[in-house]
This record gives structure tokens, sequence and C-alpha cells, in this order.
């Protein structure tokens, strides 16, 4: 396997193989179509190098599969982040790193490029037998890269420009909260970077219902956040499900809605040529490029919060067309109030009013009431009466309940 | 934007190890295994070669490096950024965190660019003083393994008292609750913070002190038909558990998942969620549970 290495270039390439493996991990080798047999060993290969104690295999008639299992409850620190800790790099980048920041190795030092090469080549690559050669061009790309990254500063001196290790806010001494927030927090995997530098520690913290699936998307949802906060569109390349290529749309990134219950991240913007507001999961997104800015964006963010007073999930398509009315009503029994409890916590921008000593009516006013049924599905067995605006969506919740009776083995509904 | 070679793994691990032999640590099996601490499983085959053979030019062939200082980086403008976005968390009183020299940062999200929609309403008080200070005195406790006496209320809303050894927290982001997991309690090893009234170290000798014990695992096979999406949907949302896949005919896939005995009431509301897109096939107590629910239902509807 010539040319095999554990570190990659393009994320894209590697997260659509984490997703497979860890989501759905029942495909074979021969299924992986869209890759050759060697990228696929490939892949397979250095997933099983960064995350081997999580991998496992099975046998089926097709094949051998590969499939990523992961119990986040029992595991402290999100496995996938490794992932994000694989860049390739040249030889030069890497001797060059350590070499500038130990000739700035405090921010009181400052050098010119000239100095630095000087400095470079005479005190450091002097030591070897055949030492490396950095150009002017090479060591002032790398320079101005630094700089942007925020990691060194660029200063005038006369006509000259001087570079200086940017000063750096300490690392927070409590690992334990950056531990927290690098699970909890949008974009953790950064908390990760941090924890890298410090030593490692006993952590006390651990996590119940924690998805991790969305780790591979942070690099797409840095970017929105970063658009959002210039007030800019971006050109969004989108695959959606199914679709076999991809399409270029301009949209103007509003809120990132993310699910606690799936670990799902939607991004709800303002398509520019459609005039509308249109949720775009981030696992399909492959790729977001800045645009320009939009001097109207906080008007379409409060537009927005408008909206989301009749949000159940993000379905915002139909928002200003016709909305429907959801209604349920359950039983409570005695010594049940953790029912009516539940209804309470969980009812988002829904109401509950109290019938009589036994029953409870939740209403709910929404742009798509077919995003409540899997909720109210897990009140059956206390529903005594369901109805929707939308006759559709009110016929298949009852033929749904008819079908799981026929699943189980049971009478009841409209069959019997 | 995230994904540099600045955070890579193998920059972490040459910097630990130039660290090393700046301190004059040069032995090789020293130097192979702080590479596996910070790196991948294999990446010793590559890291220690390329620096013995002067590809990267920072180990001499006499294991002596040219640098004067252990490496170190200041914080990137895209780490500063998230910690500024941390800083605006309301979950950020609970721990001892310092944002100083972040004051011209522009934060990489705020809260008004996000939103956990299905999150319940009934999270714990991070506003609450109280509620910080307790917070703050359980971490130091499990810190410092020392025993705690809690005065809490039951789910009946009576309280108790309750004399334990704190042995981690657990977060769960869809409760927005932090749990207190300890040994030593008769009442159950499980505490909810949001519900504690008061708490102090306990100095006396009435707790007994266990390990924790080990979690109580079942099994469950889900067959998923996929209709409406229903395989995304379900292999997405049953994601965090230890599982597997595997596809049977036509649209029809089976899952195995292990779950934790004490959770499945929630499980089994969870996977009626789904309707009549997952079908539970084993084993059949489990079965028996979902059944029971829609018997229950059906006179309902009578």
């Amino acid at each position: 396997m010539s040319g095999y290495s554990e570190l990659i270039k393009n994320f894209e390439k590697i997260r659509a193989y984490m997703r497979e493996f860890y989501v759905y991990g029942f495909k074979s080798r021969t299924e992986y179509d869209r890759k050759s047999p060697r990228s696929y060993d490939n892949e397979r290969r250095r997933l099983e190098s960064w995350l081997g104690d999580y991998m496992g295999f099975s046998r089926t008639p097709e094949g051998k599969t590969v499939f990523l299992s992961i119990d986040s409850r029992s595991s402290r620190c999100n496995p996938l982040y490794k992932a994000w800790k694989s860049k390739s790099f040249t030889d030069g980048d890497i001797t060059l790193h350590f070499i500038l920041f130990d000739i700035l190795y405090e921010e009181s030092v400052c050098f010119t490029l000239a100095e630095l090469m000087e400095k470079i080549d005479g005190e450091y690559l002097s030591h070897f037998e055949n030492p490396m050669f950095f150009d002017e061009s090479t060591l002032r790309k790398k320079l101005k890269e630094y700089v942007s990254e925020g990691i060194l500063l660029a200063e005038k001196r006369g006509r000259q420009t001087c570079y200086r290790r940017a000063s750096s806010p300490a690392l927070p001494a409590d690992g334990e909260g950056l531990h927290f927030f690098s699970e909890v927090a949008p974009c953790g995997v950064i908390g990760s970077f941090l924890l890298d530098k410090g030593d490692e520690m006993p952590i006390a913290c651990t996590f119940k219902h924690h998805y991790i699936t969305h780790t591979v998307d942070s690099d797409i949802l840095a970017k929105l956040f970063d658009a959002m906060g210039k007030k800019s569109s971006v050109i969004l390349s989108n695959r959606a499900r199914r679709a076999s290529r991809d399409f270029d749309a301009e949209a103007v990134p509003l809120k990132i809605f993310i699910s606690a219950q799936s670990g799902r991240q939607h991004l709800v913007a303002y398509q520019i040529r459609q005039r509308q507001l249109v949720s775009y999961r981030l696992d399909y997104l492959t790729d977001v490029k800045p645009g320009s800015p939009f001097a109207e964006f906080d008007d379409y963010r409060h537009w927005l919060t408008q909206v989301q007073r009749h949000l159940w999930g993000v379905s915002v398509k139909k928002f200003g067309e016709q909305m429907d009315t959801v209604e349920f009503t359950v039983f409570v029994g005695e010594d049940e109030e953790y029912i009516v409890q539940r209804l309470m916590r969980e009812k988002r921008c829904g109401t509950v009013e109290r019938v009589d000593n036994h029953h409870y009516l939740f209403s709910a006013t929404v742009s798509d009431g077919g995003e409540l049924i899997p909720w109210i599905r897990t009140f059956l067995c206390r529903i005594t009466d369901f109805s929707c605006s939308d006759k559709v969506v009110e016929a298949r919740f009852w033929s749904d309940v008819d079908r799981m009776n026929r699943m189980y083995g049971l009478k009841g509904g409209e069959d019997e | 934007m995230i994904f540099s070679e600045l955070y890579s793994a193998y920059y972490n691990a040459v910097a630990a190890l130039l660290k090393e032999v700046i301190a004059g640590n040069r032995e090789e099996k020293h130097l192979r295994e702080t590479v596996e601490r910070h790196a991948f499983a294999e990446s010793a085959l590559t890291v220690l070669p390329a620096l013995k053979q002067q590809k990267w030019q920072l180990l001499t062939k006499e294991g002596d490096t040219p640098l004067r200082h252990a490496p170190t980086l200041p914080l990137t403008l895209l780490e500063r950024r998230w910690l500024k976005a941390v800083s605006m968390d309301p979950r950020v009183r609970l721990f001892d965190l310092s944002f100083e020299g972040l004051e011209d940062v522009e934060p990489l999200f705020t809260p008004d660019d996000y939103v956990i929609y299905d999150r319940y309403a009934d999270g714990d008080p991070y506003e609450d003083e109280g509620y910080v200070s307790r917070f703050r005195l359980i971490l130091r406790a499990i810190r410092e393994h020392r025993p705690l006496r809690i005065e809490t209320v039951n789910r009946r809303g009576r309280p108790i008292v309750m004399n334990l050894m704190p042995l981690r927290l657990e977060y769960s982001e869809k409760d927005d609750k932090f749990r207190l997991i300890s040994s030593g309690c008769r009442y159950g090893k499980t505490v909810n913070l949001g519900r504690i009234l008061s708490c102090r170290f306990y100095e006396g000798t009435n707790y007994s002190e266990h390990h924790e014990s080990p979690r109580t695992l079942r099994s469950l096979t889900l067959r998923i038909r996929d209709e409406r999406n229903a395989l995304e949907r379900c292999m997405l949302h049953f994601a965090h558990f230890e599982k597997r896949a595997e596809r049977l005919e036509g649209n029809e896939y089976a899952l195995h998942l292990r779950y934790d005995g004490e959770d499945e009431t929630e499980l089994v509301i969870r996977v009626l969620s789904f309707g009549p897109m997952v079908e539970v096939l084993e084993p059949q107590e489990f079965r028996a549970l979902i059944a029971e629910r829609l018997i229950r239902q059906n006179k309902l509807r009578m």
C-alpha cells in the first residue's frame, strides 16, 4: 500500500467515510462504489489508526463490513475529534514551524524576514549535514499564514516589516471547564485543540444522550458562524439526499438549529434567489464559501425570531402559507403528575391546558404539523383525542397506529 | 478554518518529543511512548524515522536539537474566538474559567447564532448563586475524593438527607441537567443537582464507600423499515449507543444496540416515536412493553 499516510490533505473525503462507518456501518467494501477499492482501504486503515478501539467488523454474505460503535456515555472525550488532528504537511512546514517559534520564543523578540532567514540557516539548519533551504518567498508565505492565524504579529520598523510572537491569553487553568465546553459547545473540537496544549488531567464530568455525529461538520459550522458575525451571505454547496451532485445557492445564514435529541444540525438561511427561508442539513453541505455583506441581516434575523414562535422543528418552507393547528388530549391517572410535567417541559411552542382532573389538552399552531407526530406518538397509551388541520397528517397518524397494532399482532384500530 | 496542521496530532507529538529532548530525556523507548501518547496508533512509525533521517530537521544525528526553548505556541485567533464565545454561555459560571486577554476578540458565535430547539424547558438554574456554589463544592469533593452530606428532595417532593461519596457528574444536553453519580448511599447512586437544597463536606463515617457499580446493559434489536427516511433518522437518533446494523431484505434493516437498564422506559417511548417504521424484534419482554402501550391506547380509542 505505497503512499499510505495516517494524515490527509482534504477532510471532505474522510468525512463521508466516517459518517458511513459511524451512522450506518452495514455496507461492504464493494458498495463504496464512488471511490476506488484502494481509496476505501486507505480510508479504513486511517480510521482504524485513529479510532481502532471503536472499530468493529462483521461478516455478511455481501462481504466484510466495517462499523464504528461508540457508546458516548462511557467515553469521556469525543473520539471523533481525532480526525480533525490529521492534517498533512510538508517536511519544510514542520521544520520551519518549530524553528520560527524557537527564534520568536517570546513577545519581545522581533525580527525582519532577512534576519529570520539568516538565523534559520546559521543557527538551526547548519547543524545538519544536508540542510534544507527555505527561499524568501516560502518564508514570507509562512509568516503571512501565521499572521492570519493570529499567532504572529507583523509590525512596521521603518520601511521594513518585522515579526513577533502574538501575545496570548493564558490557557484557562480549569481543565474541567474546558473539557465540558469542548464536549457541549458548538465547534467543541476547538476546545479539544486547547486541551491538547495542557497536561492530561482526571475528568469529573461525563455525558448522557451525547450526540457526536456532527463533529465531522465542525468546519462547515465554523464558516457559517463566521459569516453570521460578518452579517454576510455565503455560497452553499448542498448535496441533498439521494442527489448525485452538489447544488450551489447563495444564502444569508441566520441561525443554526441544533437538536439535542438526534444530534442533527440545520442552518436556517434566507435564500436570496428564492426570497424565502430555507433550512439546510449541515451534514449535507459540502462547502461554504464567503459571499458579500447583507445589509438587511438584522431584519431577516428578527423575522426568523417571529417565525420561531410557530416552529416545532426546522421546517420553515411552508411558513406564511397555511399554518397547521395540532391538538391532542392525554389521559393522566392518579399519581401520574409526571405526565403533566413531561408535557410542560417538552411542549416547546405549544400550550398545555387542564381539561378536567384526568385530561390535559396540548395545542400548537405550527408551520408543519407533521413535525410533531414522532413526539405525539411517545404518548401512545394515553391519547384520548388527536386532530390536525392538515387532514393527511391526521389520517396518517391513526393509520400508523393501525399498522403498529398489526406489527405486534394486536387487534385494534380500523382493521378490526 | 479548522482543519490545519497547527492543531495536528503530529505537531503536538513533535512538540512533546522536543520538550523531552530539551529536558535531557533522549531514550528511544521514552520518545516513542511520548509520540504514541500524543498521536495515533501508527504515528511512531512515521514521526521517529522522519526526525532520525532528518527529513524534519529538528533532531541532529546525535539526537540533540538546535532548538533552545521548549516549544510553545500562542493561542490562534480561532481558539481565542471560540473561548470568547464560550465566555457567553450561562453554564460558564459553574467553572473557574478565566477569560482575561480576550477583551478585543470577536466571538466565533453568540447565543443569538444558534438554538437548541428540542431541549427540555426545566433545565438546571445556572443563574442561581446557591446552585453554582453547590456545583463547585461537589466538583471539589469529587477531585479531593471527600464525602458529602446532601439535603435533597425526592420525586414526591419529600426532603431527604444523605451521606455519600461523590464519584462523577453526568450532564445531559437534552435534559439540560447535571446528575451526581455517587456511592455509599442507600437512597440510590444518582442525585439531580437541581433538586439539592444544601450540601457540605461530611466529616463523619456514616457512609459506605464503594467503587461505581458497573452499568447494567441490556440488548435490543430493532427492525427498521426505510420509509419516510426512517433509516437515516433512526440511525442518527440511536447513534450515541454501542450499536451494530445489518441489512435484511428489501428496505429493511436490523439495528442491535445496548442500553442502560435504568433507561428502559425512556427507550420504550423513543422506539414508539418512530411508529410503524421501527419494530422491536428482541427481546420479547421489550416487545411486550410496546404492545402493552398499544393495547391501552386501543382501549382509549374505542
